[in-house]
């Protein structure tokens, strides 16, 4: 039954069909799919298999990334509320767009991606300037810095990651946060978030999320 | 002499000429070309076509543009806050669409021409026309009626209504954003642009899967192009890659040029294109920001190596970032000028 239902997500999910997506789950849990089985075996792994279409073959699509990210971000919270143990949250992190940036798409990919992984996120909107995010970070205890950029000149801004870098260094948080980054002109260039003196990167938002993931759980990259 | 008109009609039509044409679209360059904010030098028309001459003397490519941000599109259709910066583009600051129920009150003007947002660029057309109209293509950009809910709405918004929302609410969107698309087509045909770079990101793979593009994308480019023409008209996805939907856009519409994108593979894109259109290998501009002029030459003279043989073949860049340091914009254009160059028989 697990198969079939994970043949029927997925192809509800390439398909961005969001309704039909949701109508398997609700399908599989009336015939007794428990809520963790939909989430660790379902919902995640379908996200794992994206990041296999994105980074590998290049089969899947921006808008199906991000219809993916929407529907496993509900579905997620959806079944945690009928989890039998409730599940603990796997860490906290902000985000936010860099200084300049206005472009929500990337960020609110990664946003529902995150949660469906269980991570809190703390979402400090557009433009942020690199003292909030600092101040972001300390504020809501989160060991990640995640900063969006779409355009070139807000990933290599002074008022971006590298804004950021340099109030870490001067108030001696670099062990405490680590800063990731991502958006369209590191996918251009796969040197740039060293550039700019991130500490990682990803190449897509469910990649970031994963690695997100792994760096609150203490998985060595 | 040859000029770069020459060139580029020597390279749709297949003909002889002395080298492949280069289009170096410089546009964030230009308000620190003339030592402006750019709040100001975007207000003026004049400054812009002055930029644009002053970095077509410099640099030696073979096109100007008329563009000022693509913002501008969004302000003919009511936007009233532009977020300047310094070291990149303008950019959209309040959308005019900030609720679907903003759609139905939307409104296309009656006449683009005397709106005040394109009348500056009128203005900047018309002094290049009356400087190097007929010698040097004059670009024009102009947004896909199924990507232009974007810079109305945001990206995001516009997929959720895209994909999730009313499906009528969808149709009314798209039917008012083709009526800009027509309208500022002509217009800009009437002011004296040559090439109109038909912007469209949703006409990729990248951003939407197979299926829908087919589907729904597709038709769209269909009716705009029905509508306007093949004139001019370049097929360009906004950097995403194009090389999947080639054939299917060419036989459907038509449409002679391809612009490609740093990702797609320029030998690949020729052999889907066959001859029936002229190729656009583009440079990856934002890897170009920190290349060594040896990294130039090299990824130059390997892009036109793949281009160029069997002619039909330009050499672009993207939209050039600010970054990019002037040495490396004279390092890329050396190479491309050489590398272009076409063994001309002597008679």
């Amino acid at each position: 039954m697990l198969t079939e239902l994970i043949t029927q997500y997925n192809e509800a999910l390439i398909d961005t069909d969001r309704d039909r997506a949701l109508q398997v789950v609700h399908d599989a849990v009336a015939r007794g799919v428990s809520p963790e089985a939909i989430v660790f075996e379902v919902v995640l792994p379908a996200m794992d298999r994206m990041i296999t279409c994105m980074t590998v073959s290049g089969d899947a699509s921006i808008a199906q990334h991000f219809i993916t990210a929407q529907i496993s971000n509900t579905v997620t919270n959806e079944m945690l509320t009928r989890f039998a143990v409730p599940s603990e949250t796997r860490g906290r992190i902000v985000i936010g767009n860099s200084f300049g940036d206005l472009h929500a798409l990337g960020k609110r990919i990664v946003i529902g991606c995150l949660r469906a992984r269980m991570i809190e996120v703390v979402d400090l909107g557009l433009n942020v300037t690199a003292e909030q995010f600092v101040e972001g970070a300390l504020e809501h205890g989160s060991p990640i810095i995640a900063i969006s950029s779409m355009m070139v000149h807000t990933a290599r801004g002074p008022n971006g990651c590298l804004g950021v870098r340099r109030i870490l260094q001067e108030r001696g948080l670099e062990d405490r946060i680590k800063v990731i980054v991502g958006g369209a002109p590191y996918r251009f260039d796969h040197t740039l978030w060293q550039t700019v003196k991130a500490d990682a990167w990803a190449d897509n938002a469910m990649a970031g999320a994963r690695m997100v993931e792994d760096m609150l759980l203490g998985v060595p990259r | 002499m040859t000029t770069s008109m020459d060139r580029l009609a020597a390279a749709i039509h297949g003909t002889p000429c002395d080298r492949i044409p280069v289009f170096c679209n410089l546009i964030d360059q230009g308000a620190i070309e003339m030592g402006m904010k750019p709040q100001e030098y975007f207000s003026r028309g004049d400054c812009v076509a002055e930029a644009q001459l002053r970095m077509l003397a410099k640099y030696g490519h073979d096109n100007v543009w008329t563009l000022f941000y693509v913002g501008k599109e969004a302000e003919l259709m009511g936007c009233d806050k532009i977020k300047f910066a310094l070291d990149g583009p303008p950019n959209v600051e309040n959308f005019v669409i900030r609720s679907w129920e903003d759609i139905p009150g939307l409104r296309v003007p009656d006449d683009i021409e005397s709106h005040p947002s394109f009348a500056e660029g009128a203005r900047c057309t018309a002094i290049l026309r009356r400087e190097v109209g007929g010698k040097v293509p004059i670009c024009a950009y102009v947004t896909a009626t199924m990507t232009l809910p974007a810079i109305l709405m945001g990206m995001d918004r516009w997929m959720e209504l895209l994909f999730l929302g009313p499906p009528e609410l969808t149709a009314m969107l798209l039917e008012k954003c083709h009526e800009l698309f027509v309208k500022e087509i002509r217009a800009y045909r009437r002011a004296g642009a040559d090439v109109l770079v038909y912007s469209n990101p949703f006409g990729s793979t990248d951003m939407v899967p197979m299926n829908f593009f087919l589907e729904r994308s597709l038709p769209w480019i269909e009716r705009d192009i029905a509508a306007v023409g093949t004139a001019g008209i370049v097929y360009y996805c906004g950097m995403a890659s194009m090389n999947r939907v080639i054939s299917r856009v060419l036989e459907r519409t038509g449409i002679g040029v391809y612009y490609l994108s740093p990702l797609d593979d320029i030998t690949r894109g020729r052999e889907l294109i066959a001859g029936r259109a002229l190729t656009c290998g583009v440079i990856n501009d934002i890897e170009l920001i920190d290349w060594s002029p040896e990294q130039i030459e090299h990824e130059v003279e390997r892009m036109i190596a793949a281009g160029k043989p069997g002619g039909k073949f330009l050499f672009g860049t993207g939209v050039m970032p600010a970054a990019i340091p002037e040495p490396s914009i004279r390092a890329m254009m050396n190479a491309a000028l050489r590398f272009g160059r076409h063994e001309v028989t002597a008679s």
